[in-house]
């Protein structure tokens, strides 16, 4: 049975877009916490969901999966997961997948992009049908004797730390059991809600690469051996010590389906939080260059080219990024396609981008879907340019963020290629 | 010309005697050789005076198939350099923190040193094949030299592995800081000896870059709350000596080709322990998927048996080889030009390997060549199977290495293959 489940039950999985922050703690992510998908998942109907054009998709209506990052294009917000079924892991072949314009990266409990992850990866995905099938950048009846997920289109994608800090768990160490550097830990995932079901204990590997950080050390295996806390040899109990765990894969012997191998160990909370902000800053670095994505809800044209453009910020950045935006601030839009990248950046996306003046900053009332900040930014431009239409992706960014170039892949050029800007899923090796 | 006879490598940090020697800078060196580009031939390692030498941001990776792209560096606007295919010879090395790596180890954006030379047989290429002369070609806004037809990679390197190899470290002039941000003026110099000519390179970091100091990851808020680094304005650090890891962002202004300090080693302490970390992950890496060769020599008896003699390839840590003894039962399958096992993968590469023993280790005189061991095996098996014949590439491995099975898209699946998993055609690289 593969580890494939739908979230119907999510219906209450909404996210506050005053929630859908890093909390100053670093600790609180930007997501409601919730019941584990996997377990709920099981139970429910399967209803394959597709999302519309312009509309954030209710949450309840993904499927979560989880699988090892194996290959990232992370120009075009794609890549591949090797999906985790109950058998041979090895045998699972890469899966195609792509991010919704509004879908969301989460590393180490802060918001990120593809280029950030690390290959081998374990990942936890939540995703729907392409909303768009003959313009997917991914395939969309993947061909293979495994059932592969048709839901390939991701609104989420994050790793196992993120997961567990944005529901609320923690790894309970149990034992551990050493020979030559190597060996095996005892652990379970467990929840701060009493009521939640139980994860089955898990038998994870760990050996002399694993890094455990400790506050702001970042310490081997061999340092905590010879610090007395964990055997040179044999087995320990480890007391059920809390910790969060960064998963990957390695193959392993003795006919085993599947087992994760510890990449990471965070200790302490002051490790976390430390890891959290390094993740933050890589990735407000990179908004601020590559500019804030959104959808265009409304445009009200003028005259001569005048317009007032209505967006909606997408969701799960850091919140410093948001309150950039203010009222009667300058900035600029431009068009972008579903893969976020920038139309016309040959000379740099602000040279052909729509400048103006922000008239306003709008918090939605109520609860943001998943992929939405919540925030609307009114926008009015003396010079509307292309693109720039209702239920369109485009990037805005205030005056104040740095006006650098882009890298070439980053953006279109001069959009005479069809591919360039729909780009085709024949990257994707077929597997037999 | 780099001289063979002395491209070893002497590090006094690195924990172990790598396959390489000091030596003068390949670059360098390079820029003074006449241009004549150069085709290594099938089952001879090429000489290294005839690679030619480039640096470039790690944009994209197949690592698989053991191909990607770079963002190779000219004099002109380095972000408008559009990504360049590059393969890995079957013998190239990858290098990451000063220790041997696979290319899924190495993170997007990192920027590495090249030794390359032309595709060994341009109608297989796995990337596109250019003209000869193409690294003269300035067409549209390409600059000279960041497309050469020399895509096929003998070595690549990150800044800290191309530093410990050719003797050399970062020297730390003036750093100016605003909001944990700023620029850093620093010279690579040899360690010992004169340090030359030198140029003050201006290098970017900010509130990501890491700062690793014994088994400490620092961040710069915590050398600035140390007093080392001021808050805000100027300080000199001379003459502080250091090893950096550089990546590249976009940089505002009209700045042409400056880098981003990633990661900085303060230490020799620090140093070992990322080196450490890396050789200890590859020699997992290795021991589940074969020591990679050329064979030299296949003498055939009858019914199958034969006895085959390899020469190991090079670059790997000396634990590795030190695990090939005479005497021992071993195994080998063959594999194709991207490594890739050929043969039984779905069933493990164990499967349909021919099976035998070791029957000598010889280190063969002289000087190994870049890429070679200069270890030489000679493994006798009673079922020789296809895949080893001379000058094709094989992987073997004593029989304690652990017997795992690889993941799907690191072998091909036997009979079932298509062409294009033997040969990847360079079909899935954008052109812009």
């Amino acid at each position: 049975m593969m580890f494939l489940v739908r979230c119907s039950w999510l219906k209450t999985f909404v996210v506050l877009g005053s929630l859908f922050l890093v909390a100053g703690s670093l600790n609180v992510a930007g997501f409601a916490a919730n019941e584990e998908p996997r377990t709920k998942n099981q139970e429910q109907v399967a209803v394959p969901f597709r999302p519309e054009n312009g509309k954030f998709p209710p949450l309840d209506k993904s499927v979560a999966y989880r699988g090892e990052l194996v290959f990232v294009d992370h120009a075009t917000r794609r890549g591949s997961l090797r999906v985790e079924f109950k058998s041979e892991f090895f045998r699972s072949p890469p899966t195609p997948f792509a991010m919704l314009p509004y879908g969301m990266v989460r590393y180490h409990g802060a918001p990120a992009d593809l280029r950030d992850i690390p290959l081998g990866t374990i990942m936890n995905i939540r995703a729907f049908l392409p909303p768009d099938p003959k313009n997917s950048s991914v395939v969309t009846t993947p061909n293979h004797w495994y059932p592969l997920p048709l839901e390939n289109h991701a609104i989420l994608i994050e790793d196992e730390p993120s997961l567990c800090l944005r529901e609320g768990k923690t790894w309970k160490l149990k034992e551990v059991d050493l020979q030559n550097n190597q060996g095996i830990v005892l652990a379970t995932r467990d929840s701060q809600d009493a009521a939640a079901a139980k994860d089955p204990e898990e038998k994870l590997t760990i050996d002399s690469t694993t890094r455990f950080w400790r506050g702001r050390e970042s310490l081997s295996l061999a340092d905590l051996v010879a610090e007395g806390t964990w055997p040179a040899s044999g087995k320990k109990s480890l007391g059920g010590q809390s910790a969060l765990l960064g998963l990957i894969w390695k193959p392993c012997p003795d006919g085993i389906f599947v087992r994760y191998h510890i990449s990471d160990v965070w200790l302490d909370d002051k490790a976390t939080q430390r890891a959290i902000q390094s993740q933050t800053e890589v990735h407000m670095s990179l908004i601020r260059s590559r500019w804030m994505p959104a959808f265009v809800d409304k445009v009200e044209y003028g005259k001569f080219g005048r317009a007032t453009v209505t967006v909606t910020l997408f969701g799960g950045m850091d919140p410093s990024l948001y309150a950039d935006f203010k009222k009667d601030g300058t900035g600029a839009i431009n068009g972008a396609e579903n893969t976020l990248k920038h139309a016309g950046g040959s000379y740099g996306p602000a040279h052909m981008a729509s400048k103006g003046t922000i008239l306003e900053v709008i918090k939605t009332p109520g609860v943001a879907p998943m992929g939405s900040s919540g925030i609307q930014v009114r926008f009015e431009t003396d010079l509307i340019i292309e693109g720039i239409r209702p239920g369109r992706v485009v990037r805005i960014r205030p005056s104040g963020w740095p006006n650098v170039y882009i890298p070439r892949e980053e953006f279109l050029g001069e959009g005479s290629k069809i591919e360039d800007r729909f780009p085709r899923p024949d990257i994707f090796p077929i597997y037999r | 010309m780099a001289r063979n006879s002395s491209f070893i490598v002497l590090c006094s940090w690195l924990l172990a005697v790598c396959a390489f020697a000091a030596n003068e800078e390949p670059k360098t060196k390079n820029q003074a050789q006449v241009a004549v580009p150069f085709r290594p031939e099938a089952g001879k390692f090429p000489a290294l005076e005839n690679a030619h030498s480039y640096r470039g941001e790690l944009v994209f990776v197949d690592h698989a198939n053991r191909r990607g792209s770079l963002r190779i560096q000219g004099v002109g606007s380095f972000r408008r350099n559009e990504p360049h295919p590059f393969a890995l010879l079957p013998y190239g090395m990858v290098r990451y923190h000063g220790a041997p790596a696979d290319l899924r180890d190495i993170p997007l954006g990192t920027m590495m040193h090249v030794l390359a030379y032309l595709p060994p047989d341009p109608k297989n290429s796995a990337v596109p094949v250019l003209p000869i002369n193409n690294k003269e070609n300035t067409a549209g806004f390409r600059d000279r030299g960041t497309a050469p037809a020399e895509n096929h990679i003998l070595l690549l390197e990150d800044e800290p592995s191309y530093d410990l190899r050719t003797g050399k470290a970062w020297k730390l002039g003036e750093v100016v800081l605003q909001n944990h941000a700023g620029l850093m003026v620093a010279t690579r110099e040899p360690t010992q000896g004169s340090p030359g000519q030198t140029t003050d390179e201006t290098m970017t970091f900010d509130a990501s870059t890491r700062v690793w100091r014994g088994r400490e990851c620092l961040g710069i808020e915590d050398l600035i709350a140390e007093g080392t680094w001021p808050a805000e304005g100027k300080k000199s650090l001379s003459p502080q000596v250091v090893q950096l890891g550089l990546t590249w962002k976009p940089t505002a202004g009209s700045v042409f080709n400056r880098f981003h300090i990633a990661d900085i080693w303060i230490d020799d302490a620090a140093m070992q322990r990322a080196t450490q970390r890396q050789t200890k992950a590859y020699e997992a890496f290795i021991r589940s998927r074969w020591m990679p060769a050329w064979i030299d020599a296949v003498e055939y008896g009858k019914f199958g048996r034969a006895t085959v003699t390899v020469t190991l390839f090079g670059g790997m840590p000396p634990a590795l080889y030190a695990d090939f003894k005479k005497g021992i039962p071993a195994m080998m399958n063959g594999v194709e030009q991207t490594l890739k096992h050929t043969e039984g993968g779905t069933a493990g590469p164990s499967q349909m390997s021919a099976r035998g023993v070791i029957l000598d280790v010889t280190k063969v005189h002289g000087e190994a060549p870049i890429g070679s061991s200069g270890i030489q095996i000679r493994f006798e098996t009673d079922l020789i199977t296809e895949g080893l014949r001379p000058t094709r590439v094989v992987r073997l491995r004593p029989a304690d290495w652990p017997d795992v099975h690889v993941p799907r898209e690191e072998y091909i699946n036997g009979g079932s293959a298509r062409m294009d998993e033997r040969f990847p055609t360079p079909a899935i690289f954008p052109k812009y």
